[in-house]
Order: C-alpha cells, then structure tokens, then sequence
C-alpha cells in the first residue's frame, strides 16, 4: 500500500510504501530517500501472535455482522476467503521474519 | 449528567495525494484493524446519539468512502459531502449542506473535525460541544514543552488541536461572509475570529494523544497508544 506522509529525511510529504502484518503496521520506507521505520521486530512478534489470538476470537462475531448486512456477497466469497486464510497467514508471518 | 446537545460533526477527509496521483489519501489507512476515518467518525458520534455525521471526502474517494462507511462503520448514519481546494473550502461546503438545518434551529452546535486525528476521544468531543454551547467557540490545546520554542518570546504558545465548535449559526454566517469577502482561512477559529471577534473562543484541555496522522512515526505511536486503550477508543 502506498501513501502520501512527511518524511523527516527529505522534510516533504513523499510517498511511502506501508507493509502490514494482518492489522499490525511493519514498516514504511519513504520512496524518495529509502528511510525505513519499523517496530521493534521482536517486540512486533509478540504483538502479532497477540492480534492473531484476537482477531481469531472475534472472527464468528465479524463475520456474522457482515454475513447480516450483506448475505449474498459473505455466502459466495466465503469458501474462496477460507482457502486463502492460510496463504495469508503464512505470508504475514514470512514478513515478520524478513 | 451530559446536557443534550443538538451538534453535527463534520469530519474532514478531502486532502488527497493528489501530487502523486495514485497514492492513498493517510485517512484511508489502516491503524490496528480499521481505518483511521473510521475510528475518527466514531468517537466523533459516540457522545451524540443523534447528531447528523458530515463526512467531506474528495470525490475521487467516494466509492472507497461507502465501502468503508459500510463496513466499518455501518451503525452511523454518514452524509457525505464533496470537499473543496482547501480546507477553508471543504468546510463551506459542508457548512452550505447544514445550512437549512442550521437555521431551522435543529443544529447548535457544529464541529469540526480533522480526519487524520484517529486518537481524540469521545470525552474531548463532548468537552467542545458543551464549551462552545455555553460561551460560542471552543478549541483544545496544549502547552508546548519550552525546549520548542524560542524562549526570548514573552507571549504563552499552545499547540492548537482539532475537534474545535462553535455555535451553528454564527459559525454558518461567518463563513458566508468569508465567501463574499473571498477570505480564507487557516481554520475555523480564524475565521470566526475574523467575523465575530466578540465570541469567546475558550481553550480546553487537550489530549497529548491525540496526534494528527503525519509522520510515519504517527502510526506506530498510535497503534501503541490504541493497544493501550485496548482498543476501544
């Protein structure tokens, strides 16, 4: 994802590339001069299994709001979005670890 | 006990990165789980059950705006209004869009609100609506740490945050006068300060939490603060 943020290197609103774990932020590297700020990785990890749990617990709530609100769409794209749930998993993780 | 208040909120949303082109407007970025426009509506709403929710978009973010609204922040009912040049601008047009309202009496108090300001609480909200409802205007502020500023300065410097209200109506003929003089100004204080300089324009305590979306240290700082919030606010 890409933003427009004031970089304190090139003191000017660039653009940045944000990358994100499930909810949590990663990193953003401003495209202009390549600063990168990140969490703390060890601590971003602890925080990630955290939200992992949460957003796991929370998910039959999330989903059944949505399912109430728009039946039809959640009934289609739900067997799509199941498969795909483990790729996504795998791919926050492998990011963690970058 | 909380005085019932009739307010609307607006929430400005309308800057885009229109230098870049393709690049995501800061509003529309995630912060733990849900955008920040989200959580800025929401605690926006929180102390007025029936308050009208004006939400000032670009209009190039229109179908993003009801994808989110719908599913981030179904319970609230959110007019959308497009936005202008300048912030000065996305606030008239919002304002024009109450203006019926306004003055049929149905609206008192109006604030304004910077979309990029996730973190102001809903107690701040309510403090500014009562304090405007009572003397005319209100703004949060806090002190600025002496190491910032030039201390050969006698004059005391607050740093000035949003969400800032004023009186509906006088807030509507001041930017009505703003329009036909062509006066722009940096915020809304300005403007009311230029047309009604009697008003009071009280000060409140502001929140040192609540940091307008920036820098990109602003997201980290924030998704730490709403962790310690345990996201509820």
């Amino acid at each position: 994802m890409t933003a427009e943020l004031h970089c304190a290197h090139c003191d000017q609103e660039t653009l940045h590339t944000l990358v994100y774990a499930g909810r949590l932020l990663v990193s953003t590297t401003c495209q202009t001069c390549q600063t990168q700020v990140k969490h703390e990785p060890g601590d971003l990890r602890i925080q990630y299994v955290k939200d992992l749990e949460n957003r796991i617990l929370t998910k039959p709530g999330r989903l059944w709001k949505r399912f109430w609100r728009s039946p039809v769409a959640v009934f289609w794209s739900f067997p799509k979005k199941t498969i795909e749930q483990p790729r996504k998993i795998w791919d926050e993780i492998k990011e963690l670890f970058k | 006990m909380k005085e019932k208040l009739k307010v609307a909120v607006i929430v400005l949303a309308a800057g885009s990165g229109s230098r870049f082109g393709h690049a995501t407007n800061k509003v529309w970025l995630p912060l733990s789980g849900r955008r920040i426009i989200s959580r800025s509506l929401t605690n926006a709403v929180k102390s007025f059950p029936r308050c009208r929710a004006i939400l000032v978009i670009n209009p190039l973010d229109a179908a993003l705006a009801n994808q989110v609204i719908t599913r981030e922040a179904s319970g609230i009912k959110v007019e959308l209004v497009h936005g202008g040049e300048t912030r000065h601008d996305s606030e008239y047009s919002a304002l024009m869009h109450l203006a019926s309202t306004i003055e049929s009496g149905e609206i008192d108090v109006v604030i304004i609100h910077d979309g990029a300001r996730p973190l102001a609480t809903s107690k701040l909200f309510y403090e500014v609506a009562l304090t405007a409802h009572r003397h005319g205007g209100a703004l949060p502020a806090i002190n600025v740490d002496p190491l910032e500023i030039d201390l050969r300065q006698d004059e005391r410097i607050m740093r000035v945050q949003t969400p800032q209200a004023f009186r509906a109506k006088e807030l509507l003929e001041a930017y009505r006068r703003a329009n036909s003089d062509n006066f722009v100004g940096t915020d809304t204080s300005a403007c009311m300060e230029r047309y009604f300089p009697d008003i009071d324009n009280i000060a409140v305590a502001g929140e040192v939490h609540n940091v307008k979306i920036t820098y990109p240290q602003d997201l980290v700082i924030a998704e730490h603060v709403l962790e310690m919030r345990g996201y509820k606010e």
